[in-house]
């Protein structure tokens, strides 16, 4: 499929976001809503649910990057999506570093060994 | 047939557990290079000031410069592909200098003959404005567009550093993601088989108890 690519959104801390800016990936105008969340002390964690069912629902997005404690958050929300585009990228963040047994796709793929299958 | 099977479970297994190893490895640079990337940001907001470096600073109208180009594969794999409008506008400089050099040489032979020079100069008059638009664009869109730029005109080093260390972290996201899509696909598949595996051995076995 040819044409314009896909953008990479991101739900993170200040930091986080920030940081990712710098490396180009921010589209903010008046005619699109913004491909990113800043995550604050005060923002609800239903906010956060809906930007990250909105994202879900937009063509043009390819990869969501999100911080892995906001993950815990809307945990229900992360494993219930099972589609390849958009990928679900979990990140650390300052505060807390990445937790590879926390991670939805790694639960997923160390969900499949059980004794039975080794006989 | 069986043994086929059981070879080729063999190998995804293989395969599996070689992706699982890439993937760790990736992540752990990943998570290296975004720590990077947070001890260069908390720097520069120590030389700059705390609200120097914030969300404040933030453009009002943004546009991204990386992009990534998705697709997917026979097998329900889906692969991601990091790509910079950088060089596209590098190509767009490199273009408009050979412009400029073209029109010089015009200029040049204008000056030798007059009747040729009217007709030269309507052309320069229409490539002109387009060349200037070019040149134009080509210079403000890299500056323009560089998020650097909403933190002040001459930035510490601190800032670049965080910036290109961010810039191989979205690059490194698009491999992990290709990487965690493959994962996911084999472990649907060798269930799949593991499952088919589990459905033979148990027809077989009460033939066996038969005998």
């Amino acid at each position: 499929m040819s044409g314009r690519g896909k953008l990479i959104a991101v739900i993170g801390d200040e930091d986080t976001c920030t940081g990712f800016l710098l490396g180009g990936v921010g589209e903010l105008n008046k005619n699109r809503k913004p491909n990113l969340l800043v995550v604050e002390k005060e923002t609800s964690i239903a906010e956060i649910e809906e930007t990250f069912k909105s994202f879900l629902a937009r063509s043009d997005i390819g990869i969501i990057l999100i911080n892995q404690f906001i993950a815990e958050m809307i945990r229900h929300a992360i494993d219930a999506h099972m589609e390849s585009i958009p990928a679900v990228l979990e990140i650390p963040s300052k505060e807390h570093p990445y937790d590879a047994s926390k991670d939805s796709i790694l639960r997923r793929a160390k969900g499949m060994f059980s004794a039975e299958d080794f006989r | 047939m069986r043994v086929d099977q059981q070879l080729r479970l063999d190998e995804q297994l293989l395969l599996f557990m070689d992706q699982l190893e890439a993937l760790e490895e990736k992540r752990h640079k990943l998570n290296s290079l975004i720590e990077e990337g947070w001890f260069s940001i908390a720097k520069a907001r120590y030389s700059m000031g705390n609200k120097q470096v914030s969300s404040l600073q933030y453009a009002s109208e943004m546009e991204p410069l990386v992009y990534i180009e998705t697709s997917m594969l026979e097998d329900g794999t889906a692969e991601f592909k990091c790509e910079r409008k950088e060089n596209k506008t590098e190509e767009l400089k490199s273009n408009t200098i050979e412009d400029i050099g073209a029109k010089e040489t015009v200029s040049g032979l204008r000056r030798r003959i007059n009747t040729i020079q009217k007709g030269v100069k309507e052309e320069d008059q229409e490539t002109d404005p387009q060349g200037k638009t070019k040149a134009e664009s080509g210079e403000s869109t890299p500056e323009h567009r560089d998020p650097l730029k909403w933190f002040g005109i001459l930035v510490p080093q601190n800032l670049k550093q965080a910036q290109s260390a961010f810039k191989e972290v979205i690059t490194l996201s698009a491999e992990i993601a290709s990487l965690q899509s493959a994962i996911i696909a084999i472990r649907k598949e060798m269930q799949g088989q593991m499952k088919e595996k589990q459905q033979k051995t148990e027809k077989t076995q009460p033939e066996m108890e038969n005998e």
